[in-house]
């Protein structure tokens, strides 16, 4: 009798519970520019290529978001790199800022942010976007 | 940049431009805190912007979608959000100190429950939250979200530009020059 209890009690509780499921994603490959999240959406300030090169290492290690801008503007926003999950202040995410890569991954939409895990870095064509001979060193021009 | 928002992005050094040492702004800014509501949020002006106090659990972003849940929310080395009871995922990209994030303000609260203060930014390209203030307390003031500076500090000394002078900053910028690229340098505007 205590153990038909107890069942009850568990069942009755599990039902209760939501199920924790991991979201299945969609395996997609990027193409575009990894760039510093914060200063991209929010427009406060030129944030591309070489230009933006220092401000977007300062940010990554800062703990700032990191996403792959795609040609189309989507953003691409970087949770995992094939097996290292450090999303914040990643002094290698800060080594490849600026590159142009295209990768394979899943992606994951949820409430308005295209969350990414790269699965492989098919290609890294290092930095190819050359803002600076526009708009020099953003920001402080230093 | 429009200036006004270059002050606010980068409180810091706009204090030295203007060749003091914020005392003018600390005045104003004291008394706009007796005037308006307590702890509100402080606009930026950014596209899409909108002054809000969000409340919920603050979550690892990536044990929330795929069930990858280290202890302690990653103990830092992930990005955190605040899951609200409707179920809506706020990612928080932002807190306030300069060129840095709040996973460091979020993660003693791994698991329970808060209310942050700030802007939520609903760009149709991301939405994300910019956390100002935060407190487990609803009748307690917010805290300002500065934890990152207070452990860069305690790590490597006071700084008025911590970005300047973190070191893998500097040894990646040495590297690699602030271009990125070995060689180039900036050409005089």
């Amino acid at each position: 009798m205590r153990m038909f209890f107890a069942v009850m009690v568990f069942a009755g509780l599990s039902a209760l519970m939501p199920p924790a499921q991991a979201d299945t994603g969609k395996r997609v490959q990027v193409t575009g520019e990894i760039v510093d999240t914060w200063c991209n959406v929010s427009g406060l300030m030129f944030g591309l290529g070489t230009a933006h090169h220092q401000c977007a290492i300062w940010c990554t290690l800062g703990g700032i978001p990191v996403s792959i801008r795609d040609k189309d503007g989507n953003f691409y926003l970087i949770l995992r790199i094939e097996e290292d999950d450090q999303s914040v202040g990643n002094p290698r995410i800060a080594k490849i800022q600026t590159h142009q890569v295209s990768v394979e991954g899943e992606l994951l939409e949820r409430d308005g942010i295209k969350y990414l895990l790269v699965t492989k870095v098919a290609d890294d064509k290092g930095i190819i976007n050359m803002t600076h001979e526009e708009y020099g060193i953003q920001p402080f021009g230093q | 940049m429009k200036h006004e928002a270059f002050g606010r992005w980068f409180p810091a050094l706009s204090r030295r431009l203007a060749g003091h040492r914020g005392s003018g702004r600390a005045v104003l800014l004291a008394c706009m805190a007796m005037l308006s509501p307590l702890h509100a949020a402080e606009p930026w002006n950014i596209p899409h912007e909108k002054i809000l106090t969000i409340k919920g659990v603050v979550v690892d972003i990536l044990c929330v979608l795929k069930q990858d849940c280290p202890q302690a929310c990653g103990g830092g080395r992930r990005q955190l959000g605040i899951l609200q009871a409707d179920g809506k995922l706020r990612f928080v990209a932002k807190g306030n100190i300069d060129f840095a994030g709040a996973a460091p303000d979020l993660l003693p609260f791994c698991g329970k429950q808060v209310e942050s203060d700030g802007l939520l930014v609903e760009n149709p390209a991301a939405t994300f939250f910019f956390a100002q203030g935060i407190r487990t307390d609803p009748n307690a003031d917010f805290t300002q979200t500065d934890a990152f500076l207070k452990a860069w500090t305690a790590a490597n000394g006071k700084s008025d530009e911590w970005w300047r002078n973190d070191p893998t900053a500097r040894r990646l910028v040495d590297e690699d020059g602030p271009l990125g690229i070995k060689g180039l340098l900036p050409t005089k505007k």
